[in-house]
């Protein structure tokens, strides 16, 4: 968590000076050879240097109309840790765990072709979104531990309104990593 | 039943006669030719993706469930295939009650559904949930008053068979599916003993869960089907965990000649539905109406209108029902249910009907079904009534309202 925290601040710092691509070198998760890897446009000259989690993007905006838009998300880990993210309306669940390290995979990066992204969202908040479509809830099905609660993360739009909204990350995904392997974001 | 002892038959003694239509069916010779190919020939795991072993078989699957869907009105994504109604039923019960337990809390189900169901019920109630356990009226069929009466805001489902397989009644599920759904209440039925004999559309009935049994409708024993709906979607927690076939409902690998072979049997049965029908029909009526002309003091069991004609449930006045079946021993016939002939208590279904005691245990069930000749059934009346008179001779319970004593005032001593 202090590594990650050292990032986005150091990162940030980044971000005022280099416009184009981060400088990996300084990032302290790459010099402890602890790079997530994810890329959000850019390409880095090797596979080694890629970038780390998008957080590379323009995140900050201070503009007072901004401010109305802004929504305040709890993603809640498969370890139990509470990570409160503050996101714009119209941003995606799964885009913004990736942008702030939650570990939800999205294997099929928002295409509605698995179920990696299931969440559980809480209860005030659940009736607010909007029905999941056929589609969303045929690939629900096949997510294991589904409760009444669950969505695909990759569905959820943020708007105002869901201002507060806890995602809760189940224990487990279809896919089997009972060896303790974290996916990388794509 | 220790009394019936059981042995194989000898080399050349003739099989009895086969009136047990409600235990099991056999095989429909069609169906079986749909199957031989996928035993030995396209033998593939249908789970398979990467060659056409596996295509094939999938296929074949796919057009299985196609057969079971169009049969009872359903899409082929609602059904899912299991290893029978038994494993159906578990699935409703336990997978509905467990995922909706956060705000749901009650199950509501009858006192005459078959043993896998209240089985489920009572492990429910063991683990926390209430489930009511509906009375029926006389005639076997339930109060809609008093369903509806029982139904709470945490009630999340209601199970109740579709055609009962002691008795035969046929339980008005459209009005009670029209009621679950006002009530916003999931409606499960086992329709085990009704697929392929009577007319089912689970969308005109508002049903939302159904289980299938293959051996009950001329297929192969070892499969089943359940039927869940998605529009609106429900959902259960599968019984059954791996590497999620079946929508992950129920992992593991799809039988591929049983499918194949279930589906043939739905389709086979939706041809010949009205044909069959009318078939059981006309031999069910012949049978109760010689029994009764012959011998006095017989009562069919059930409401006479409301019922699936091929499952008759005759109580015959001071005869014992085990001695009755031995007397017959050259037609297969079964008192009770098959489930509870094991066990020795009498049928619950016939004492929540409110049959006396004493008559319970004189109960025997006729099966009918396609494969009954009209010969078949005026031979077991024939001998039914011949057997009937001759244990009545030695009874003396007989003699003693032939000469005009009121049974019910005797007292017997307790021993």
């Amino acid at each position: 968590m202090a590594a990650s925290a050292a990032v986005r601040s150091a990162v940030s710092l980044t971000q005022r000076f280099v416009r184009v691509s981060p400088d990996c070198s300084i990032c302290p998760l790459y010099r402890l050879n602890a790079c997530t890897g994810a890329t959000d446009g850019f390409t880095a000259p090797s596979r080694r240097l890629r970038t780390s989690i998008g957080v590379c993007q323009s995140g900050d905006s201070s503009s007072p109309e901004e401010e109305e838009r802004v929504v305040n998300v709890v993603y809640i880990d498969r370890c139990g840790q509470r990570i409160p993210v503050q996101a714009r309306a119209g941003e995606n669940a799964l885009h913004l765990a990736h942008k702030h390290g939650v570990d939800l995979e999205g294997a099929c990066e928002a295409s509605l072709a698995c179920s990696t992204c299931h969440v559980y969202v809480s209860s005030e908040h659940y009736e607010k979104l909007p029905e999941p479509e056929e589609r969303e809830d045929d690939m629900l099905d096949m997510a294991p531990m589904l409760q009444e609660n669950s969505r695909l993360g990759c569905q959820i739009v943020l708007t105002p309104e869901l201002d507060g909204m806890e995602l809760t990350l189940p224990k487990v995904t279809r896919n089997f990593y009972v060896d303790g392997h974290v996916p990388k974001p794509h | 039943l220790k009394l019936i002892k059981s042995r194989e038959l000898e080399k050349d003694e003739p099989r009895p006669l086969y009136m047990d239509f409600q235990a099991t069916t056999p095989m429909d010779p069609r169906v079986l030719d749909a199957m031989l190919p996928y035993q030995v020939n396209y033998y593939g795991n249908p789970h398979s993706r990467t060659h056409a072993y596996g295509w094939e078989s999938e296929s074949a699957m796919e057009k299985a469930r196609k057969q079971v869907a169009d049969l009872i009105g359903a899409d082929p994504r609602e059904i899912v295939f299991t290893s029978g109604a038994t494993e159906s039923n578990n699935m409703s019960i336990k997978g509905v009650a467990r995922f909706y337990k956060a705000k749901k809390k009650h199950i509501v189900t009858t006192q005459t559904e078959h043993k896998c169901v209240l089985d489920s019920c009572r492990i429910m109630e063991a683990e926390g949930f209430d489930v009511t356990y509906l009375p029926v009226k006389n005639n076997g069929l339930i109060d809609l008053k008093q369903l509806e009466e029982t139904i709470r805001p945490d009630t999340s489902l209601v199970s109740i068979m579709t055609v009962n397989n002691e008795i035969g009644v046929k339980q008005p599920i459209k009005e009670i599916g029209h009621l679950c759904r006002s009530k916003n209440v999931f409606f499960h039925t086992d329709a085990a003993q009704a697929v392929g004999k009577i007319p089912i559309n689970v969308n005109d009935w508002k049903v939302d869960l159904m289980s299938i049994s293959g051996h009950k409708l001329y297929g192969p024993k070892g499969i089943g089907a359940l039927y869940l709906r998605r529009r609106p979607r429900i959902r259960i927690e599968p019984l059954q965990s791996g590497g999620g076939q079946e929508r992950g409902l129920r992992s593991g690998t799809v039988p591929t000649p049983l499918a194949v072979g279930l589906g043939a049997a739905c389709e086979i049965a939706q041809q010949e539905l009205e044909y069959d029908h009318k078939h059981v029909t006309v031999l069910a009526n012949r049978l109760v109406q010689k029994i009764m002309a012959a011998i006095p003091d017989v009562v069919l069991n059930g409401d006479p209108d409301q019922r699936y004609p091929g499952c008759i449930n005759l109580s015959f006045a001071y005869v014992e029902g085990e001695s009755l079946l031995m007397a017959l021993k050259d037609v297969a016939l079964s008192s009770g249910s098959a489930c509870t002939s094991a066990s020795l208590e009498p049928s619950y279904v016939l004492r929540a009907i409110g049959t006396d005691e004493d008559l319970a245990h004189s109960s025997i069930r006729f099966g009918i079904g396609r494969f009954t000749t009209e010969d078949e059934v005026d031979y077991t009346v024939e001998k039914c009534v011949q057997q009937v008179k001759r244990l009545r001779e030695m009874s003396p319970l007989w003699e003693m309202v032939q000469e005009g004593i009121d049974i019910k005032s005797i007292k017997w001593t307790q021993h």
